[in-house]
């Protein structure tokens, strides 16, 4: 049900949930969650009852469960808004992580690091690691392969009879590997692949690579 | 003191007598002559009778209730003339407000030629602050108002007193009220205002529908004292109607799809010159833009001659237009619906039918708009779009001749309009539940409410539902210690008043000049596509987008001459069974091959019918025809039931989830009035199909539950519920709440309940509407007993025949699929190739 990618001898797995993890540091990666979106919606005239809130926390708990790893990467917009009742749900929910957590910081991060310091959740802008260069926003840096988020990738497909599907992807290009957004309610941007760019559609099930 | 019954009979028949004097008097001094049902109403009402009238407009209908309720006053006030009573006497209710100024000016006439003293005041939306104000202060004798402003009324505190003298209210045009939410809106107040004004007696004023009888049921209450004491008084006025159809001279190029009709443009020049001023209707508001701009492009002459009409333009323009065509300033305006009803327009002497009216009612309505008084001939020109509706138009003339007319089907159980009743008597005066119980009960919508349901929405607006409890937004209404329901929070009050009534419709925004000057009104989702520096045609200008800024469109004007049009949703109708019976009728006539017998419309067509026969057959009236082709698209299965485009809808659905039960496979569903496309990369396998008996009504609910499609629609459905019920806000006046947002909130709303309360009765409202209201699910299941009489006649084409065209072509399709996506993808790869 996932993909390995093998990156300068390195293993990426890539999660039908829309996570990465890098098997030789275990460190799993998860872009755009998003928190909180949904109870933003209460500021636009309705209430919004808690079991929608749950989703996205269930989702984390299950690939958690099945990468173990010790390090845990959010490549940013962790949160959609500024604090609401999702920041205490989402305290509780750390407490039971024994793994590292890190936030690389995106465009919808507007909470302040010194909470996320009080909850034992490092901020900071990118990660570097060997020469794999960890943003949110997708960037070119020579010498560097870059994981981003920030576009929520999608792509459409056609078959006969006028089908059409648009699913979430992994978006690879040549230095360049871009992560679906991992949150509900999230929606997605499509992109038309290029040349050498490779797509891995996430089903509930499966990673497809659509080059294969 | 008790008075003798027959000496009382007496006096008011003595009374009566001269009253209805007066009235004749009147109506000779006008050199007016009063008909027939006229006197019977004015003889039933003072009689203390309530009822129904069913009379055309334009036939004198007002003064059919109102003189009776000024000469009930004036029996009940001798010194009328010297002393005035002050305080609301009587109510007309009015569906458009457009409507209320002609009213008005009718009323008036006769109230001070008798110098009865009697006022008479209008409320509307548009009745200006100060007005409103005046009148809680002082209410005129008759008030004319639309149900949203009744219901705003009950909203307000002290309304027991406004209403305890009300003689009279009077419904008009009933039929358009009967079969929709507003109609729910009307039943409940008058449950109210039953109890509140007991001497009040209820009259409705309806064209001619199928159901006249349920019609007066609805409105007085089934069972109850009022229907027992009413009575139906029919008009019985005889209008002649002339329906021509417009054909192209070359029936060889006329396009088998398509719903502008521009290409017989020239056709009907010529009948607007020779006529005083025609009316042009179209089914679409861009449609509309496009047939105006159009006349002018090609025959600039018409230059300040021409109007157009439809709701989205502002309200002066349309008030101009109106004047003027009484006026006769106009050779002709294009019009959509915003002119089916109401105003006398005398000069009216030709309509034009651009495109399938898809009912009848419809259309005898819009041929109603020409010939307008009494005694004279109406003219419609019914212009098909493509050469099929040709076929309506056969039918049509059938229709007209043998006035077959539709039922309006009233709503059962509405909770949302429930809901909203209840917050708005908790929002006046408050209200015990045992007082409400038997009043609402005694309503046709909630006849068949159970106790378990009336406690479940007591609950509702006092606690939120289940899974909402948890928050303050839906608990609106408060309990007092002496069990009075009642809000007592300003905010919540407020926002309840903003949001009273029960059409919803897609948020608009203002269009205005950027130096100022208001144009009319645009649905957001086509604004949205635009970027500034775009042209768009609305009301009959060329704008370029400047910004938009505050739910406001800021436009210039723009010499361009490539621009786009707006459309704007619900343009979409569908056949009623009338029309489909009737089209059956056209299509069975044609398949008998004598031509010379038949219409001139269906002779037109002989050449599309000779192709058809060619390529397939023309069904008979025991056969079910099938096709099935191929093309570079995919494999194609049309089925033609003939029962109108929203039947189809639920029938194409049905099919493909039992088919795709069989083995997996995806669907592409298209759907138009005469039938249904099942498109797939695979071929059906037609033998299965008939074997496995898949047209049979049997497990039709079940099967329709879980076509997927069922939830989509019944999600569509829950947006006007959750808004009609208060759940989400649309927002203040000049603060609307982006339809992308309400769409987000009721679709959020919708997905917990289906997750974790699916017993919520509004929830389940969605359903039952969907499957009521829009699949028409009585329908199907008729058209299904009918097929199963039938022989199924399946033929395997070599291209697509003239009754598949307008069915493969049509790109707004549904989807249905019982593949696994991941077979789905891997297939399409397959197919896809490069990336």
């Amino acid at each position: 049900m996932t993909k390995t990618l093998t990156l300068n001898n390195q293993n990426f797995i890539l999660h039908p949930s829309g996570a990465m993890f890098w098997e030789e540091e275990s460190m799993l990666v998860i872009s755009d969650v998003h928190l909180g979106k949904v109870s933003h919606f209460r500021k636009f005239g309705s209430a919004v009852p808690q079991q929608a809130v749950k989703g996205n926390f269930q989702k984390m708990d299950a690939v958690i469960a099945f990468f173990k790893p010790q390090n845990i990467v959010f490549l940013g917009d962790l949160f959609h808004s500024t604090l609401n009742k999702e920041w205490l749900i989402f305290a509780t929910w750390l407490e039971k992580i024994s793994a590292e957590v890190t936030l690389v910081e995106g465009n919808h991060d507007i909470i302040s690091p010194l909470k996320y310091d009080a909850l034992g959740v490092k901020v900071t802008p990118e990660i570097i690691m060997h020469n794999f260069l960890f943003t949110h926003h997708p960037e070119e840096r020579a010498g560097f392969f870059n994981f981003s988020g920030h576009i929520h990738p999608g792509v459409k497909i056609h078959g006969l009879g006028r089908q059409q599907l648009k699913l979430s992807c992994f978006f690879k290009s040549k230095d360049q590997l871009i992560l679906p957004a991992f949150g509900e309610f999230t929606g997605k941007h499509i992109l038309i692949p290029q040349g050498d760019d490779e797509v891995y559609v996430v089903t509930n099930e499966e990673v497809i690579c659509l080059n294969d | 003191m008790r008075i003798p019954p027959q000496a009382k009979d007496r006096s008011t028949l003595v009374n009566q007598k001269q009253l209805i004097k007066l009235a004749n008097d009147w109506f000779k001094s006008r050199s007016w002559k009063s008909f027939a049902f006229q006197k019977d109403s004015w003889k039933a009402f003072l009689d203390g009778k309530h009822g129904l009238l069913n009379a055309p407009t334009g036939s004198g209908k007002t003064y059919a209730l109102w003189i009776p309720i000024v000469l009930d006053y004036l029996r009940q006030n001798p010194d009328y003339k010297t002393k005035h009573k002050p305080g609301l006497k009587a109510i007309w209710i009015t569906p458009l407000r457009a409507l209320s100024v002609e009213i008005e000016q009718a009323a008036n006439r006769f109230a001070q030629d008798l110098g009865s003293q009697l006022t008479v005041g209008i409320r509307t939306g548009d009745t200006s602050q100060k007005l409103r104000a005046a009148q809680k202060k002082q209410m005129p004798d008759l008030l004319i108002t639309t149900p949203e402003s009744l219901q705003l009324l009950l909203s307000s505190k002290g309304y027991e007193k406004t209403f305890k003298d009300l003689n009279a209210i009077v419904i008009d045009e009933w039929h358009e009220l009967l079969g929709t939410k507003r109609g729910v809106q009307i039943e409940l107040a008058l449950s109210r205002l039953k109890t509140v004004a007991p001497k009040m007696k209820i009259w409705g004023i309806s064209a001619t529908i199928g159901n006249l009888q349920e019609a007066r049921e609805v409105l007085l209450g089934p069972g109850s004292k009022a229907f027992e004491n009413s009575v139906l008084i029919r008009a019985d006025i005889k209008k002649k109607i002339t329906v021509k159809s417009i054909i192209p001279e070359k029936m060889e190029t006329f396009p088998w799809r398509g719903h502008l009709g521009l290409h017989l443009i020239d056709e009907v020049v010529p009948i607007i010159r020779k006529s005083r001023t025609t009316l042009l209707f179209t089914n679409t508001r861009s449609q509309c833009e496009i047939w105006f701009q159009r006349i002018l492009q090609k025959y600039p002459e018409f230059a300040g001659e021409l109007a157009m009409h439809h709701g989205s333009i502002n309200k002066e323009t349309r008030l101009w237009v109106e004047q003027a065509i009484r006026d006769e300033q106009l050779k002709a305006v294009v019009a959509t619906s915003s002119l089916d009803l109401g105003v006398d327009f005398a000069p009216v002497e030709t309509i034009i039918q651009i495109g399938g009216p898809k009912g009848v009612a419809r259309f005898l309505q819009r041929a109603g708009r020409s010939g307008h008084q009494p005694g004279k001939e109406s003219v419609i020109y019914f212009l098909p779009t493509h050469a099929m509706e040709l076929i309506e138009a056969s039918a049509l003339q059938k229709a007209v001749k043998n006035t077959v007319v539709e039922d309006r089907i009233p709503y059962l159980n509405s909770f949302d309009v429930l809901v909203q009743y209840l917050t708005t008597l908790a929002v006046s005066d408050g209200f015990f539940p045992k007082e409400i119980w038997p009043e609402v009960k005694s309503t046709f919508c909630y006849q068949a409410l159970s106790e378990a349901q009336w406690e479940w929405l007591l609950n509702f607006i006092t606690q939120g539902s289940q899974t909402l409890q948890a928050y303050d937004e839906y608990k609106k209404v408060g309990i007092e210690e002496n069990g009075l329901f009642k809000v007592n929070n300003r905010a919540v009050a407020m926002r309840h008043r903003l949001q009273i009534g029960t059409i919803v419709s897609d948020a608009v925004l203002a269009v205005k000049y950027l130096g100022g000057g208001y144009i009319g009104t645009i649905e957001e989702w086509f604004i949205s596509k635009l970027n500034p520096g775009d042209v768009f045609t609305f009301a009959g200008k060329n704008l370029e987008l400047y910004q938009i800024k505050n739910m406001q469109v800021i436009v210039r004007k723009s010499n361009v001459k490539n621009s786009r049009f707006p459309s704007w949703a619900g343009g979409r109708m569908s056949f009623s069974a009338q029309m489909s019976e009737l089209l059956r009728e056209e299509m069975f006539t044609a398949s008998e091959q004598e031509f010379e017998n038949s219409s001139i419309e269906l002779q037109a067509l002989s050449h599309t019918f000779e192709r058809q026969k060619k390529e397939s057959i023309i069904p008979k009236k025991d056969e079910f025809l099938i096709e099935t082709f191929k093309t570079r698209e995919g494999y194609h299965a049309i089925f033609y039931p003939f029962e109108g485009r929203f039947v189809h809808e639920a029938f194409s659905s049905l099919l493909a989830y039992r088919i795709s039960l069989l083995s997996p496979i995806t669907f592409s569903l298209a759907f138009n009035d005469y039938g249904f496309e099942l498109l797939s990369d695979q071929e059906i396998d037609m033998q299965q199909v008939f074997d496995n008996d898949l047209f049979s009504a049997e497990y039709l609910m079940d099967d329709l539950q879980k076509s997927l499609n069922a939830t989509e629609m019944a999600r569509r459905k829950f947006r006007d519920i959750a808004v009609i019920a208060g759940m989400v806000f649309t927002g203040f006046p000049n603060k609307m709440i982006k339809t992308k947002h309400l769409q987000s909130n009721s679709q959020l709303l919708f997905s917990v309940f289906r997750d974790y309360e699916p017993d919520n009765l509004l929830f389940q409202q969605a359903f039952r509407e969907t499957f009521e209201h829009q699949l028409e699910e009585g329908r199907l299941r008729l058209a299904m007993e009918r097929i199963s009489e039938q022989k199924l006649v399946w033929k395997q084409c070599k291209k697509p025949t003239p009754f598949a065209f307008p069915i493969i072509t049509d790109r707004m399709r549904e989807k249905l699929s019982s593949e696994k996506l991941e077979d789905r993808i891997k297939k399409m790869m397959a197919q896809w190739g490069d990336l």
